[in-house]
């Protein structure tokens, strides 16, 4: 009996006019509601159960400085110091652009990202910033810095001295997201051809400040369950057209549908898109 | 069988692919923005959808059943890749 249900479900057959059930007309329909309704829930849930079904975030400044002195000290460079004055500068900043709703170095009234460093009277001599919005934890952050030329310079400068560091959540670009500013700073030029300094651990250099951070631990990673919700469906799907396709085939079957190849191309673009997709993105 | 399907419809099955790869491609350009990649997925579908509704009228049967095929899977598509999108 139950087998019998699965092929009329799964495999075309004279009960289901040779086009397994699962494909016909009533079937996506019902396929495509079921994703809407579970849109609007995920939405409700969102808003309203973010503790049980939400976005798991955790993105700290302790975490950020750790991982980005890590990769100095793996290059033989000195360790920066957290800095008050450069973390301040990147508040204001982060807040500015959450403000007034930008997502670049530049805002569009012309602010640039030394003003906010002014703001807080750290006189430099060097500074430079890294911009990171809708990453879910501090290594991706890091990681995506490091893999970008320019941000990868900053982290790596001998130039700088100090670093800072604000985390902030909120609407950008009409998206709530996680907003990471990292300033780069040294208020004293670099002699050249001077050794680096001895490398501290970071640890020992945390000065004693509030660190700041994003953490969202839900019982259920929603961005996980819509990941996978949506992989194994357009699986299943491409997996029957396949399926469908070379039975037909063998078969010799002529039935008035679409072509089977079109389908599986269109929803194998999708399948491509939700698991390349990068959530984050720097600046 | 296939082969020869493919070989026959060779500049449509590669039109297709074509603009399919350019829509992934297009989409993961903007990485941190979900309505230009929504927008992205959703012009895509719309060729897709039109690819396949011509290619039928023009070396096949084009009934309204089929079009209503393209239709509901292009929808199918599109409402999964909305509810992907809104969960990230």
């Amino acid at each position: 009996m139950f087998l019998k249900f699965l092929h009329h479900f799964f495999l075309p057959h004279e009960s289901n006019n040779h086009r397994p059930k699962v494909l016909h007309h009533t079937s996506l329909m019902f396929f495509i509601f079921v994703f809407l309704v579970g849109q609007i829930m995920m939405g409700s849930a969102k808003a309203n159960f973010g503790d049980v079904l939400g976005a798991k975030i955790d993105v700290s400044v302790e975490r950020l400085l750790q991982l980005t002195n890590d990769e100095r000290q793996n290059k033989g460079l000195r360790s920066l110091l957290l800095n008050d004055k450069l973390s301040k500068a990147a508040f204001l900043k982060g807040t500015y652009m959450l403000q007034k709703n930008y997502w670049a170095h530049n805002a569009p009234d012309g602010t640039t990202p030394w003003v906010f460093i002014r703001q807080t009277k750290y006189d430099y001599v060097y500074a430079g910033e890294n911009l990171a919005r809708g990453f879910t934890n501090s290594s991706d952050v890091v990681k995506a810095w490091m893999e970008s030329p320019t941000h990868r310079d900053n982290m790596l400068s001998t130039n700088y001295k100090d670093i800072g560091f604000s985390v902030l959540e909120g609407k950008l670009l009409g998206e709530d997201t996680t907003l990471v500013v990292e300033m780069f700073g040294s208020t004293e030029p670099m002699v050249l051809g001077s050794q680096p300094e001895k490398t501290i651990p970071s640890k020992e250099v945390l000065p004693q400040i509030a660190l700041e951070k994003v953490i969202n631990t839900p019982v259920f990673d929603i961005s996980l369950v819509s990941r996978y919700v949506g992989i194994a469906t357009l699986a299943l799907f491409i997996f029957i057209f396949v399926i469908d396709l070379i039975i037909i085939e063998r078969r010799k079957i002529v039935r008035l549908v679409g072509h089977n190849l079109d389908h599986i191309t269109f929803l194998f673009m999708i399948l491509l898109f939700i698991i390349l997709f990068n959530r984050g993105s720097i600046l | 069988m296939i082969k020869n399907k493919i070989k026959e419809h060779i500049f449509y099955y590669f039109s297709l692919l074509s603009v399919v790869i350019l829509g992934v491609f297009l989409t993961l350009q903007f990485p941190g923005n979900k309505q230009i990649q929504m927008m992205t997925i959703v012009i895509t579908t719309f060729f897709y959808v039109g690819f396949g509704i011509v290619h039928h009228r023009e070396n096949h049967n084009l009934s309204a059943k089929i079009v209503v095929e393209y239709m509901l899977i292009g929808a199918l598509g599109m409402t999964i890749a909305s509810f992907f999108l809104l969960g990230s």
